[in-house]
């Protein structure tokens, strides 16, 4: 799956062994962002080996947050069921904002490794 | 004079330091539309890039909450009507205002919600969050149901009141950014 950004949703880029997400995310709908996303992750995330998940958020909304919310259960139960999930969570220097939301996910997330990574103001890579 | 009314708006909107504001119909489609010029209109400002996202952070909440919950709907598309602005204070930063009409049979709800996370510092509301995350949107939310403790984290501070008019009470809500 590759999904280009637009000005309300991040690019998305779904593999077999990686998944990116890098922008802004208040879509219109967000059931209708959500569900493709987790529709192919279900399909194409595998039950063991490795995965990376890299994410560069600048921004989202708070009816977005639960679709995270929901993003990191999907990946902290790969992990229980054997699969070796790595999370890399990329915020802009000076943004306590994703900083706090990294750590606040990280919490939930005992099976994942959870890297918070700092990354220059206009990176726009992982 | 051709029209008093006319001139006293703009004197009143430039007084006010009011970088955007909009009262009508709201609409998702709306809002995409208006998400750049009001990010512009900030960027143009004196503001970090910080600052900036807490503010359009705190106005997309508003906007959504009048999109979802606002009780009088334009008849024509059904859509929530409301009134939104982004302001700036002299000694605060920005103030964002949002103006809508409510369910008389939610205001003592609202209210105490709005009260509770009155009280709230920024280490409660961050865990009231998280909670709320987890436990998943309450009963009659259209959202997450997370909507004014995002806002809450946002701001220095809120102010809110509802009021009553002929046509029901309206729900008004004040938040600074700084």
């Amino acid at each position: 799956m590759q999904q280009p950004a637009t000005q309300r949703t991040p690019l998305i880029e779904i593999s077999e062994i990686h998944c990116r997400m890098v922008g802004e995310c208040y879509p219109e709908n967000i059931q209708e962002f959500s569900s493709p996303v987790m529709t192919e992750l279900n399909k194409v995330v595998p039950i063991s080996g490795e995965y990376t998940v890299d994410l560069e958020l600048f921004y989202f909304n708070s009816s977005s947050a639960k679709f995270f919310f929901d993003f990191f259960e999907f990946f902290e139960e790969k992990a229980e069921n054997g699969l070796a999930v790595k999370v890399n969570w990329n915020y802009r220097a000076d943004d306590d904002t994703m900083l706090e939301a990294g750590e606040d996910f990280a919490e939930d997330l005992e099976r994942c490794t959870f890297e918070l990574k700092e990354v220059p103001m206009e990176s726009s890579s992982s | 004079m051709l029209n008093n009314e006319t001139l006293e708006l703009h004197k009143f909107m430039q007084t006010r330091r009011t970088l955007f504001c909009y009262s009508g119909p709201l609409s998702e489609d709306l809002l995409t539309s208006i998400s750049n010029p009001v990010r512009q209109q900030l960027s143009d400002v004196d503001s970090t890039d910080v600052v900036a996202k807490r503010v359009f952070g705190v106005f997309v909440e508003q906007a959504q909450n009048i999109i979802r919950y606002a009780t009088l709907r334009s008849p024509e598309t059904g859509d929530g009507v409301g009134t939104i602005a982004i302001s700036q204070t002299d000694e605060e930063g920005f103030l964002i205002e949002a103006v809508n009409a409510i369910d008389s049979n939610k205001r003592t709800a609202l209210e105490n919600t709005l009260l509770e996370l009155s009280m709230k510092d920024a280490g409660e509301l961050r865990k009231m969050y998280k909670e709320r995350l987890r436990s998943g949107p309450p009963e009659g939310s259209k959202g997450a149901g997370l909507g004014f403790i995002e806002m809450a984290r946002r701001v220095q501070r809120f102010e809110f009141e509802v009021t009553d008019t002929e046509e029901g009470p309206v729900f008004v809500y004040r938040g600074y950014v700084s």
